[in-house]
């Protein structure tokens, strides 16, 4: 991995991780330091800049808004654990993982303003764009994989898919295809509770690790409220994939503490008490909290990494304020 | 042409296909039971023998698994060219031609090449059974970031074929079921087509443009030799559906004055609405009689043993010119 802060133009401090002792860290079955302080620098980052669009989007100077508020753990330690080589095809909530892949600010929000369907560029940051189709990457991500194997490249390509997703026929295509073609495919699901107000419960009989194993994909189904184990858990899930050289999946269960987008008034079929879990097991605070306990960072690291955040939110401001 | 020698349409697809092949490593052919079995009509035989599993390769039976991954190659840099086996059969693939190959390229900010055709046998003729008769190029017309072509003759699909492989856009490439192993075909005078993309008049008149594309251009070109000697009829070969050469319509029609439409795809919000439309907008003052077209109506293409009711004939053609001509 290389120095976060000269891959984005964002300002967290700087992030030395050797990939090499992280991974054999990771192998011991603990998460390297450095990984650790990297995840809670990226979350906290992903955190800001998403309760600043929040607050544009209330100003109206953004159309709307996908809160990833309550999956930064999910999303930054799955992302992390990828590795900066894995091609990813998100989904469209995926703004914690475009951090870490050092799309700046300004660059994420950008087509939530109006301005552009993709504010990055893709293969630069080997991030694809969002698909607002849900589901329909799914078969790209297998069709690129495919691709790659054809050309003689080795790569892995993860593609990110939400619980709703699981509905669609594509995603159980392109599950099927990944199997049959032997596919280098990772996929990633975030079972966040909720497809806008359908909870998952009545989404899916069957969960989608179990589906997945029907269709001769090897599978996991976790808690991702914790970046440490959400993060070795998707490593041992990268590594199947880059060993065998066919697809799995890890089904990342997490939870969407906001609307499921700024036009969703949530609190009207959502239950108080659980709102009220979600905002007591805060991912991104608890997680802060854990490393300063810990030792792994003190107040100063945190301060450094919140006025780098506030310049961020200053620069969305700017580019967005009206 | 009338040379029984020459190679008929899926003869000629396969050998710009096998070109393509040799002289592209990054062509895929992608659809179902093309390799082992050479495709339900037979244009990709041998090619599987010749260039390998990898290449040419048998999909699952799913045409959104067909396009879906196609376009991910795509991504990947390849240049997958799909077979679907008939166009009723596109549909399941409908969401990923629509709201993903044709937006792809600006969803990009045109930073990517799509280099992705769907080859889709279209129409009818063939006494096939239900949803194996179809037209619905229009629907695909209407998506912006569609090519849609829909060549009338082996020797120019092969052309268009080639040029859809390296548009970097993707195409909707559909392929007249009746005319894969028709050896001979009516005869045509053509000019010169001025760009690969526009319309090829093929036939030079005076009297009346006939416009058409397709497989009832044979239907188009009998009723024009027919009517020799007593209306001179100017046949136009639309070519392409999408984009659309109107110019070489309008063209035709400022010396013509007059205006027929033919196709075998319902009328009804088609292709020759558009082109009666533009021919209106723009060449009111050079029309002579009403622009009018010949379609079959809005109903559903009914079982074989009806289908030479439904279908335009020869005879269809002639009356309509005749009535426009009066």
């Amino acid at each position: 991995m290389t120095d976060a802060s000269e891959r984005s133009t964002d300002q967290v401090p700087a992030l030395h991780v050797d990939a090499n002792a992280a991974e054999a860290v990771a192998a011991a079955g603990s998460v390297d330091v450095e990984i650790r302080r990297a995840m809670l620098a990226y979350m906290l980052l992903a955190r800001g800049i998403d309760d600043e669009a929040v607050r544009l989007q209330n100003q109206g100077a953004l159309d709307l808004w996908l809160s990833c508020r309550g999956q930064e753990a999910a999303q930054v330690a799955s992302a992390i654990a990828v590795g900066d080589e894995a091609v990813i095809f998100p989904s469209y909530r995926e703004h914690a993982i475009a951090v870490v892949r050092g799309v700046d600010a300004v660059s994420l929000v950008a087509q939530w303003a109006g301005r552009t369907f993709c504010g990055w560029n893709p293969r630069q940051h080997r991030f694809f764009p969002y698909t607002l189709v849900v589901g329909a990457q799914a078969l790209h991500a297998v069709g690129y994989a495919i691709g790659q194997k054809i050309k003689g490249i080795a790569e892995t390509v993860v593609v990110y898919i939400g619980d709703g997703a699981t509905s669609q026929g594509d995603v159980s295509e392109a599950m099927n295809l990944a199997a049959v073609e032997s596919a280098p495919v990772l996929f990633v699901c975030q079972n966040n509770g909720w497809a806008i107000s359908k909870p998952s419960h009545e989404q899916m009989l069957t969960p989608i690790a179990d589906r997945a194993r029907g269709f001769g994909i090897t599978a996991w189904s976790i808690a991702a409220d914790e970046p440490d184990s959400t993060y070795l858990h998707c490593v041992t899930a990268r590594r199947h994939v880059e060993a065998t050289r066919s697809p799995a999946l890890i089904e990342l269960r997490t939870m969407r503490s906001a609307g499921h987008s700024s036009s969703d008034a949530h609190s009207l079929y959502r239950d108080r008490a659980e709102l009220a879990r979600a905002a007591a097991n805060d991912p991104v605070s608890r997680y802060r909290d854990t490393l300063l306990a810990d030792g792994v960072v003190d107040v100063a690291w945190v301060d450094r990494v919140d006025a780098g955040i506030e310049l961020t939110c200053r620069r969305l401001l700017e580019a967005f304020g009206r | 042409m009338t040379n029984g020698r020459a190679r008929c349409l899926a003869e000629s697809l396969n050998d710009a296909l096998s070109h393509l092949m040799d002289t592209d490593h990054s062509v895929v052919l992608i659809g179902q039971d093309i390799g082992r079995l050479g495709g339900v009509f037979r244009v990709t035989r041998g090619l599987q023998e010749r260039f390998g599993s990898t290449r040419v390769r048998d999909a699952v039976l799913a045409e959104s698994s067909i396009v879906g991954q196609a376009i991910g190659m795509a991504l990947s840099g390849l240049r997958p060219i799909c077979e679907i086996q008939f166009e009723g059969f596109v549909y399941p693939a409908m969401n990923q031609i629509v709201t993903q190959a044709a937006r792809m390229t600006a969803r990009w900010n045109d930073d990517v090449a799509l280099h992705l055709v769907i080859r889709v046998p279209v129409g009818g003729g063939i006494r096939a059974v239900e949803h194996h008769s179809d037209s619905n190029e229009a629907l695909f017309a209407h998506i912006p970031g569609l090519h849609v072509a829909y060549p009338s003759n082996p020797m120019d699909a092969a052309g268009m074929l080639t040029y859809a492989c390296g548009l970097g856009q993707p195409v909707i490439f559909f392929e007249p079921k009746r005319l894969y192993w028709k050896r001979t075909q009516q005869a045509r005078t053509p000019s010169p087509h001025g760009s690969v993309l526009g319309g090829q008049t093929v036939r030079e008149g005076t009297d009346i443009t006939v416009v058409g594309y397709g497989a009832v251009l044979e239907e188009v070109l009998a009723a024009a030799h027919m009517l020799e000697g007593s209306i001179d009829v100017e046949v136009v070969d639309l070519r392409w559906i999408a984009p659309m050469d109107t110019d070489t319509v309008l063209a035709s029609v400022a010396r013509t004055g007059r205006l027929l439409v033919v196709h075998e795809a319902v009328g009804f919000c088609g292709v020759g609405a558009e082109l009666v439309a533009v021919v209106a907008e723009k060449a009111w003052d050079s029309l002579r009689t009403p622009p009018r077209r010949l379609a079959p109506a809005r109903r559903t293409y009914p079982p074989a043993d009806a289908e030479n009711g439904y279908l335009i004939s020869v005879a269809d053609v002639v009356g309509a010119i005749e009535e426009m001509c009066r």
